[in-house]
């Protein structure tokens, strides 16, 4: 039964290019390649990508250190421009969609402002690049609600705990209303506790608020226990390896990781991840 | 996303009365040993000074006990103060002028890489030149009146803030640049809400070491050829023999400046609300 999983489970790496652009597309990227040139010479972070990630679908990045899964998110965020091959977000050009506050993103280590509050963080992105407030999108003080931070309005970031931070980053990065969260290893500092709550707590919100969301991961049971889609990168040059399904159903719970579904797939990963 | 119960019930600080009492408790406890401290350590100091020059048999000229120089600091005020008043100006102006001069400059520089290049490298090399050299040329350019002690406050000070606030303007983490990208603002917003922001502990400590300088400055000026002035004072008491009187005068300086660094200190705690993981 494992192993029936495990063959059906990958789709090698030609494949994960799709044929046709449709409306309901969140990104697709088309032969992307960046390179870095530093004095010790060029880096080829990521070697003629092509991906399509469809509207509504939660997508984890996972390979390799260095195989380029930071470099693919800031090139859909429009923070780095690729060398070649094409990009486009929502139907447009990156910067399009970054200037429409179509794009969230969470950073690593939270990025919040230390001379803010927590709601004066929540409150940033109102208050820089001419933007309002969208008809239908919740208030800062009730996501800091939503992501479980109600009474801590007023608490500077020195005050809060890494897990506290990175939810009010999170709340951030939700304040806008986006049709796409980008997310780097946003729970990669936390403890193991802590990180399942928020990882149960973020399906949550993605079920409530229908965001595309690509996450980036070094855990392959983040990944399974997360992910409709686990795109599967190999390193140097950093390039597609394989798109691989997840099955289970939804919402999902905790105790699905305990199931033998969800330990075929994260064995399937990690000997993908072994070959990278 | 659901709130987590177990570490706190509603959120936001949970108020224990007697945790709480317990922590202020030791909070002040801190406090006062922290202002005691020092002044057990003054009044051993003082004793152990009135005790040498009594054993030693040390005559006033060379060096007096502190009640002498207390009799002196009641006996002399108005004098000090008359003296104290125009070293006080000159220190604060030449404060103000400096500072600002060196906000704006950091702030052309942070806008304007070629200016930097081109600058930053002279404002090092007039920092290099002393102040007992520069006070002279001062004064010779601008004759004998408050202005040179100014200018000499003012240069003195420029400095480190313009180092300090280059630093603190420049030196913002990268994410946060990154995000103000994401969230597609202007370079003014990025000036005003992050580099700004990013500056103020910076700022502030460079602004703590010029209200020190600045006063040490203005009395530098003083030494060239004037009549009033704390440091005037000091040369008319060290070419009088008048012992007790330097004493006094030193004293009633650097009082001025420790009040000038406390003001400053107020005015940060104030302003500087959060802590800084980078300013040093
Ligand atoms: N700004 C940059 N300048 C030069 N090289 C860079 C830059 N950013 C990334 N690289 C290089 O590109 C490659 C991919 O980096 P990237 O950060 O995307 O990897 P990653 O998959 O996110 O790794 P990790 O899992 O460790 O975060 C690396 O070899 C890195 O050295
Ligand atoms: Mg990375």
């Amino acid at each position: 039964m494992t192993a029936a999983v495990a063959v059906s489970g990958a789709i090698p790496a030609g494949t994960a290019a799709p044929a046709k652009s449709g409306a309901a597309e969140a990104v697709r990227c088309e032969g992307v390649t960046v390179r870095f040139t530093t004095e010790r010479g060029t880096v080829t972070a990521l070697d003629g990508v092509s991906l399509a990630i469809h509207a509504g679908s939660f997508l984890t990045l996972l390979g390799p250190s260095g195989c380029g899964k930071s470099t693919l998110l800031r090139v859909i965020a429009d923070l780095v421009p690729p060398s070649a091959g094409k990009v486009a977000v929502l139907g447009a050009k990156p910067e399009v969609a970054r200037r429409n506050r179509d794009i969230g993103f969470v950073f690593q280590d939270a990025a919040l402002l230390p001379w803010r509050t927590a709601l004066q963080n929540v409150q940033l992105p109102f208050e820089v690049g001419g933007a309002q407030q969208r008809p239908g999108t919740r208030p800062p003080e009730e996501l800091l609600k939503l992501v479980g931070l109600a009474g801590w309005e007023n608490a500077y970031p020195h005050e809060l705990s890494g897990g506290m931070r990175q939810r009010v980053s999170i709340a951030r990065a939700l304040v806008s209303g986006p049709k796409l969260l980008l997310m780097d290893e946003p729970f990669g500092a936390l403890d193991e506790i802590t990180r399942d709550r928020l990882n149960e707590e973020l399906l949550d919100v993605w079920e409530s608020t229908g965001t595309t969301i690509v996450f980036v991961t070094h855990s392959i049971y983040e990944a399974v226990f997360l992910s409709q889609q686990v795109l599967m990168l190999a390193a140097r040059p950093g390039r597609v390896r394989a798109l691989v399904p997840i099955t289970l159903p939804s919402p999902r719970r905790l105790p699905v990781r305990e199931t033998a579904e969800f330990v075929a797939l994260a064995g399937l990963l990690r000997r993908e991840l072994e070959n990278c | 996303m659901a709130s987590d119960a177990s570490a706190t019930v509603s959120g936001g600080f949970v108020v224990d009365q007697a945790e709480q009492a317990r922590f202020m408790a030791a909070k002040r406890r801190l406090l006062w040993r922290k202002r005691l401290l020092p002044v057990g350590a003054v009044i051993l100091l003082l004793v152990l000074w009135h005790w040498a020059v009594v054993a030693f048999d040390i005559k006033p000229f060379i060096a007096p006990t502190p009640t002498a120089v207390f009799r002196v600091l009641i006996q002399r005020f108005d004098i000090l103060m008359a003296n104290l008043m125009p070293t006080a100006i000159e220190a604060v102006c030449g404060f103000l002028l400096g500072n600002f001069a060196a906000i704006a400059l950091a702030t052309a520089f942070v806008h304007n890489r070629a200016a930097e290049e081109a600058f930053f490298p002279i404002a090092v090399m007039v920092n290099t030149i002393p102040v007992v050299a520069k006070a002279p040329i001062l004064v010779l350019l601008l004759g004998n009146g408050m202005e040179p002690k100014i200018a000499i406050a003012a240069l003195i000070c420029f400095f480190p803030t313009l180092v300090n606030m280059v630093r603190g303007l420049q030196d913002v983490n990268p994410q946060a640049l990154e995000l103000m990208r994401v969230l597609s603002a202007s370079p003014r917003e990025i000036f005003l809400k992050i580099r700004v922001q990013n500056s103020l502990p910076y700022l502030f400590s460079a602004l703590k070491i010029a209200a020190s300088t600045s006063v040490i400055g203005a009395i530098v000026g003083e030494w060239i050829g004037s009549v009033k002035g704390i440091g005037a004072l000091i040369i008319q008491a060290t070419y009088a023999f008048d012992t007790p009187l330097l004493y006094a005068t030193i004293a009633v300086g650097s009082t001025f400046s420790a009040c000038f660094f406390g003001v400053i200190g107020l005015i940060e705690r104030h302003v500087v609300k959060w802590k800084s993981d980078r300013a040093g």
